[in-house]
């Protein structure tokens, strides 16, 4: 399969499992794959209609769909996240990256969920 | 029936929606951001030589050119008196370009356009004028045309009272997808003047009024209907009071546009409203509202007085048309509104 289908297939299946356990109709507007300059790689998932109470209470479920869906693209999930419009309730994306030894290091040091304004942090997977 | 047609901006963009002009009256663009900007994205910034070339081009066809500078917040910049003299000299090269008529949203820019030009002046959507009294402040500062604020589209007894108030020329913008009565109108137009307007360049990190836009619709999609478009099957509805409509849409392709015109134009489209709507573009993916299904509506917006918690009609109508686009596999499914929670 061209990693074009499975990237759609990848958007629809997530869109759909957000849609049933949201009861609304929560839309996946754009999912890409990208790799940065300073090392960091991975998945990026645009979001409309996703708030921060939806994340809130159904964090655990949202953390498995995203977790299944970044290892479906052969990405490994050491790090889940959503971004948000900060100060406000709309989620903009769902993410799933590699980091490199930088950015890891700017997330390692803190501990709580939102090191950012942001950023709400769903997994991150500490190195040894 | 005067129709007049979004434009891009470019010269190629013109070409193609000019091949067969017969149903456009009059097409409108930007201008360049460096003077007055507008309130709305912009896909281009001609220069005044590309104006006054396409504004020829537009008169061999038939067409008249009109170019929108409806910044809806300058900053204080105008009145300034450099400000004032960079932005009349602008106004004076449009003027010698040729084009037939100049949009504005800035009172200040209506009463000076006024006074010193033959150009036709037009009040923009973006000057909100949505009752009798301010049509009329705006006639007196020297408006030739008013484009009515949509928000009172589907409120008959205000546009019969603009009409009986004004004498100049009206306009009303048909295919707009803005929220009915959206908290965030203004300070979502003032955002995108700033934005496509001259000064500094703003480093923002998100669009916040438009996520709010769509998210709002997502999670209560009656607002979709609600929305103050217009029907191309019900602009008779409205010719006792203007025979002028525009249609929304500078950003999209030509191929969209003319879709619009073949369907305002010949009153009917057998289709998805969403395909004509110009502001939610990123949700016509989403939603499909069958606008064959939307016939007769228009009677009860008619006698609608805007109290959505007594009525329901939109409600109704929403949970009876509308679907959602849903992908299983390669395939793009419609499903009805409303899905059971799963678990």
């Amino acid at each position: 399969m061209r990693i074009t289908d499975r990237l759609s297939k990848n958007r629809g299946q997530l869109e759909n499992k957000l849609r049933n356990i949201l009861a609304k109709p929560v839309f996946l507007i754009e999912e890409d794959i990208f790799a940065l300059p300073c090392g960091c790689c991975g998945i990026t998932i645009n979001t409309r209609g996703l708030q921060a109470d939806d994340l809130e209470i159904f964090e655990e479920h949202i953390r498995e769909y995203l977790k299944a869906a970044s290892l479906d693209l052969e990405v490994e999930p050491s790090f889940l996240f959503a971004r948000l419009v900060p100060g406000t309730a709309e989620i903009a994306s769902l993410n799933s990256r590699l980091l490199c030894s930088r950015c890891y290091m700017d997330f390692a040091r803190g501990s709580g969920k939102k090191p950012r304004p942001d950023i709400y942090i769903l997994n991150f997977d500490r190195r040894e | 029936m005067k129709l007049y047609v979004p434009h891009a901006g470019h010269m190629e963009g013109l070409q193609d929606l000019l091949a067969c002009p017969e149903d456009i009256y009059a097409v409108y663009m930007a201008g360049a951001p460096d003077y007055v900007g507008t309130g709305r994205t912009n896909l281009s910034a001609p220069g005044l030589e590309e104006i006054r070339e396409q504004t020829e081009y537009a008169h061999e066809k038939g067409v008249k050119m009109e170019v929108v500078l409806n910044s809806s917040c300058m900053g204080g910049q105008h009145l300034t008196p450099q400000g004032f003299n960079k932005i009349n000299w602008y106004f004076d090269q449009l003027n010698k370009s040729g084009i037939d008529s100049i949009t504005v949203a800035e009172p200040y820019f209506v009463e000076m356009l006024s006074r010193e030009y033959d150009m036709e002046v037009v009040v923009s959507v973006l000057s909100f004028v949505d009752s009798p009294q301010k049509a009329v402040f705006y006639e007196e500062l020297g408006a030739d045309t008013i484009v009515i604020d949509p928000a009172v589209n589907r409120d008959f007894q205000k546009l019969e009272a603009i009409k009986e108030s004004v004498s100049c020329g009206l306009k009303l913008l048909v295919n707009e997808g803005c929220l009915y009565q959206c908290p965030f109108r203004y300070a979502h137009f003032n955002f995108f003047s700033h934005a496509n307007g001259p000064g500094p360049k703003l480093n923002v990190l998100d669009d916040y009024y438009y996520y709010k836009c769509l998210s709002l619709r997502i999670n209560d999609p009656q607002q979709l209907i609600k929305s103050p478009w217009i029907r191309p099957e019900d602009l008779k509805e409205y010719e006792h009071i203007t025979d002028t409509f525009k249609i929304g849409g500078r950003t999209h392709f030509p191929n969209w546009i003319l879709n619009n015109v073949r369907a305002y134009a010949g009153r009917h489209y057998d289709g998805n409203l969403m395909d004509l709507l110009d502001c939610p573009k990123d949700i016509r993916d989403l939603f499909y509202i069958p606008n064959k299904e939307l016939e007769g509506a228009i009677s009860q917006w008619k006698r609608c007085d805007k109290v959505c918690i007594r009525c329901g009609y939109c409600k109704r109508l929403t949970e009876r048309v509308v679907q959602i686009y849903s992908s299983e596999g390669e395939q793009q499914l419609l499903q009805p509104l409303n899905t059971e929670r799963s678990i």
